[in-house]
C-alpha cells in the first residue's frame, strides 16, 4: 500500500534528474539491488539527503535499510530505526563539535555514535578522538574502547587503554587486536577488573629489555616497560 | 568550555608568525602576550649539557658485546599469526603472552595509509534442528544466503570466513527466516529492529581464543 | 664528513658502541628542550632524558628503519617524559620543584612570573597538547615536521596546538 507521501517521493524520484538521485546515486543502487521497494527508496534516500546537508554520514543510514528489508523488518518499523538513526548521529556530531572538533568526518560521527549507544559518554569520546592522531585511529580507537567496555571492563578504563596504547604508537589496525584479547583473557577466567589492569600495562610496554636472546639490563632506576613501538623480528636490514 | 573566548583563525595565523593583519586590538593584545610569555619561558629553558652525555656512554660502555642478530633470532621470537586458514586454537595463556610481549610488527612512524588487512575468522553454531543456517551481517550487506555454513558432527555448522578488520556486526540465520544473535558472543548491540547483533571487532592477529 | 642517522645505528649495531655517543649529541641538542618542557623540571628531564637514551641504546636492533632513528627515538623520549611526569606529580607540588630548580635574579623575578604562570598552564593541557604545543612554540617546529617526527596528521596537530594556545590565554587572564 502506497502513501500519498511516498507516491509524492515517488515522482520525485522518477522525475527529478538532480536532487536526490542525483546526489547520491549509488545509495539509491545500492537499495535497488538489494531488493527495496521504490517507495522505500525515495524514504530513505530523503532522510539520507537531509543528513547529507546536516554534515552527517548517509552511508550508515542506508546500510540500516537494507539491513532491515534484509531481516524482514516492515517498511514502516524500518523508516522509524532510521530516523532514530539520524538523530543519534546528530546528537553525536554535536557531542564532537561541543569537545572542540569543528568538522568530524562521517565516519568518526558513525563511529561515535555507536559508541554513545554502547556506552561511552560525550566526555570519554572527546578523550578517544583528541588521543588519536588520524581519523582512522579516531573511528578504531572508539570502536574498540566500545568492544572492550562490553566485555565487562568499566568505560573509563576502556578508554584509558585505547587513550595510552594510541599514545604509545599502536594507532594502527594493531589497535583492533585489543578485543579479542581481552576475550582471550576472559575465557582464561580473568575477571574483567584484572583484565584492564593487564591490558593497561600491557598496552604501553610491548616487551622490554631481556626478552629473548637480547642484550642489556635495565638500570637502575628505569621504571619497568620497553620502548613502545618494537617489532621484534622481521627485520628487514641485516646489521 | 564554551564560555571560553577561543583565538580566531587570523590569530592563530599570527601565533604560526604571520602578518597580524586585521586583529581586534585585544585579540592582538592576549596573542602578543602569549608570545612575551613564552618567550620568557623559553629563554630559562637550555637543553641539558655534555654531562648527559658522558652519563649514558658511562651504562652504555658496560653494556655487554652485542651480539649479531642475522639469521637465527627469529627461532626464538613468537612469530605474529596473519591469514591462518583456520584461528590457530592457542592456549589462551600463551596467545595473550605472544601478544603482550610480542607484537606484529608497527608501522612506520611516518602518516601513511593504514594497511589493509584479512583475516580469517571462523563462525559456529550449535544448531542440531536446523535444516540450513548461514551468517549474514555487515561483512555480507545483510545478505542471508551469501555464506551458508556447512554442519558437522553433533549439530554444529560453521564456516570460516576472510574478513577485513576492523569492526563487523551478524547474526545467524535459521533455515532461510530465523534471525538469531552468536550466543557466544559476549558484545551485543540493539539493531534497532528489536533485535541485537552480535559485534566482533577483529585486528590483524585474527580471533584470540582458547 | 658527518654521518647519517642510519648509518650511525648501522655501525652501531656492527660494534663499534662509541659512535652511539653522537646520536646523543645529536638529539640530546635537538630535543631537549623538548624534554624540560614536558617534564616541567630540569634535573628530572636530564634524567627521563638519559634513560630514553639508554632504552634507546637496548633496543637498538628493534629500530626498524634506522635512517628514521630520530622519529623513532622522539617516541621513546616522550614517553619516558610523561612517565616521568606523572611520577613527579604524584610525589611533590610540580611548581615548588620548578621554583626551585631556577636560580632567581632579581631581574629574573618578573620573567619568572610569566613563565611560571606559561608552566602552571602548561600542566593543564592533555599530554597531546603539551606535546604539540611545546613542539610548535618552544621549538619552533613547522607542521610538517612534527608531523614527520610523531606520526600524527597536521590537521590533528593543528588543532591540539590551537587549543592549547586558548587554554593558555585563559590562563594569562586569569592571572595578569
Amino acid at each position: 500500500m502506497i502513501g500519498t507521501r511516498s507516491l509524492l517521493l515517488l515522482l520525485l524520484l522518477a522525475v527529478a534528474p538532480h536532487g536526490l538521485v542525483g546526489q547520491q546515486p549509488e545509495l539509491v543502487e545500492q537499495m535497488r539491488t538489494r531488493g527495496l521497494p521504490e517507495s522505500l527508496v525515495a524514504e530513505v534516500a530523503q532522510v539520507a539527503a537531509d543528513a547529507t546537508a546536516q554534515g552527517l554520514p548517509a552511508d550508515p543510514l542506508v546500510e540500516k535499510a537494507i539491513e532491515g528489508w534484509a531481516k524482514r523488518v516492515p517498511a514502516d518499523r524500518i523508516m522509524g530505526a532510521i530516523q532514530q538513526f539520524r538523530i543519534r548521529l546528530q546528537e553525536a556530531r554535536q557531542a564532537l563539535t561541543g569537545t572542540g572538533h569543528a568538522e568530524p568526518l562521517g565516519p568518526v560521527v558513525a563511529a561515535a555514535a555507536e559508541a554513545m549507544a554502547r556506552g561511552l559518554g560525550q566526555e570519554q569520546v572527546g578523550a578517544v578522538v583528541d588521543a588519536a592522531p588520524t581519523p582512522g585511529a579516531a573511528g578504531r580507537g572508539l570502536k574498540v574502547a566500545a568492544a572492550l567496555a562490553a566485555q565487562g571492563i568499566g568505560t573509563d578504563q576502556a578508554v584509558g587503554i585505547v587513550v595510552r596504547a594510541m599514545r604509545r604508537g599502536q594507532a594502527d589496525t594493531d589497535l583492533l587486536d585489543l578485543p579479542s584479547v581481552a576475550n582471550a583473557m576472559r575465557a582464561q577466567g580473568m575477571a574483567p577488573g584484572q583484565i584492564g589492569q593487564r591490558l593497561m600495562q600491557g598496552a604501553g610496554s610491548a616487551g622490554g629489555p631481556g626478552v629473548g636472546p637480547g642484550q642489556g639490563g635495565r638500570p637502575h632506576g628505569v621504571p619497568p616497560g620497553g620502548p613502545p613501538d618494537l617489532p621484534p623480528g622481521q627485520t628487514k636490514k641485516q646489521p | 568550555m564554551s564560555t571560553r573566548r577561543r583565538f580566531s583563525s587570523g590569530a592563530h595565523r599570527y601565533l604560526d608568525g604571520g602578518p597580524h593583519g586585521d586583529l581586534p586590538a585585544e585579540e592582538r593584545r592576549d596573542a602578543d602576550r602569549l608570545l612575551d610569555g613564552l618567550r620568557a619561558y623559553g629563554n630559562g629553558i637550555e637543553a641539558p649539557g655534555p654531562a648527559l652525555t658522558d652519563a649514558v656512554m658511562a651504562v652504555v660502555r658496560q653494556r655487554p658485546a652485542r651480539r649479531q642478530t642475522a639469521g637465527w633470532r627469529w627461532l626464538f621470537r613468537p612469530q605474529p599469526i596473519r591469514l591462518r586458514p583456520v584461528w590457530v586454537p592457542l592456549a589462551a595463556a600463551a596467545a595473550v603472552a605472544t601478544w603482550l610481549v610480542a607484537r606484529p610488527p608497527a608501522p612506520d612512524v611516518a602518516p601513511t595509509a593504514a594497511r589493509v588487512d584479512t583475516v580469517f575468522v571462523r563462525f559456529q553454531l550449535v544448531a542440531p534442528n536446523a535444516q540450513t543456517v548461514a551468517v549474514a551481517g555487515s561483512f555480507s550487506d545483510w545478505r542471508a544466503d551469501a555464506f551458508t555454513m556447512a554442519r558437522e558432527n553433533g549439530g554444529v555448522w560453521s564456516i570460516t570466513l576472510p574478513l577485513p578488520v576492523g569492526e563487523h556486526q551478524y547474526q545467524f540465520v535459521i533455515d532461510g527466516e530465523r534471525w538469531v544473535p552468536d550466543p557466544h558472543s559476549h558484545d551485543q548491540i540493539d539493531d534497532g529492529f528489536g533485535g541485537t547483533n552480535s559485534v566482533l571487532v577483529v585486528g590483524p592477529r585474527g580471533v584470540v581464543q582458547s | 664528513m658527518e654521518l647519517s642517522d642510519g648509518a650511525v645505528v648501522r655501525r652501531v649495531l656492527d660494534g663499534d658502541v662509541e659512535l652511539f655517543g653522537v646520536l646523543v649529541e645529536r638529539y640530546r641538542e635537538k630535543f631537549g628542550r623538548y624534554a624540560i618542557s614536558l617534564v616541567g623540571d630540569g634535573d628530572a628531564a636530564a634524567d627521563a632524558m638519559q634513560d630514553a637514551f639508554i632504552r634507546a641504546y637496548d633496543s637498538l636492533d628493534r629500530c626498524r628503519e634506522p635512517d628514521r632513528f630520530g622519529s623513532w627515538f622522539f617516541r621513546i623520549l616522550t614517553n619516558q617524559c610523561h612517565d616521568t611526569r606523572d611520577r613527579l606529580r604524584a610525589h611533590a607540588d610540580l611548581s615548588a620543584i620548578d621554583a626551585a630548580s631556577r636560580e632567581q635574579t632579581d631581574a629574573d623575578v618578573e620573567r619568572g612570573e610569566l613563565s611560571a604562570i606559561i608552566t602552571e598552564a602548561l600542566d593543564e593541557l592533555t599530554a597531546e597538547q603539551r606535546e604539540a604545543f611545546v613542539m610548535k612554540h618552544v621549538d619552533g617546529r613547522s607542521y610538517d615536521e612534527m608531523a614527520e617526527l610523531t606520526g600524527t596528521g597536521v590537521d590533528a596537530l593543528k588543532m591540539r596546538v590551537h587549543r592549547a594556545r586558548d587554554s593558555l590565554r585563559a590562563k594569562l587572564e586569569e592571572r595578569l
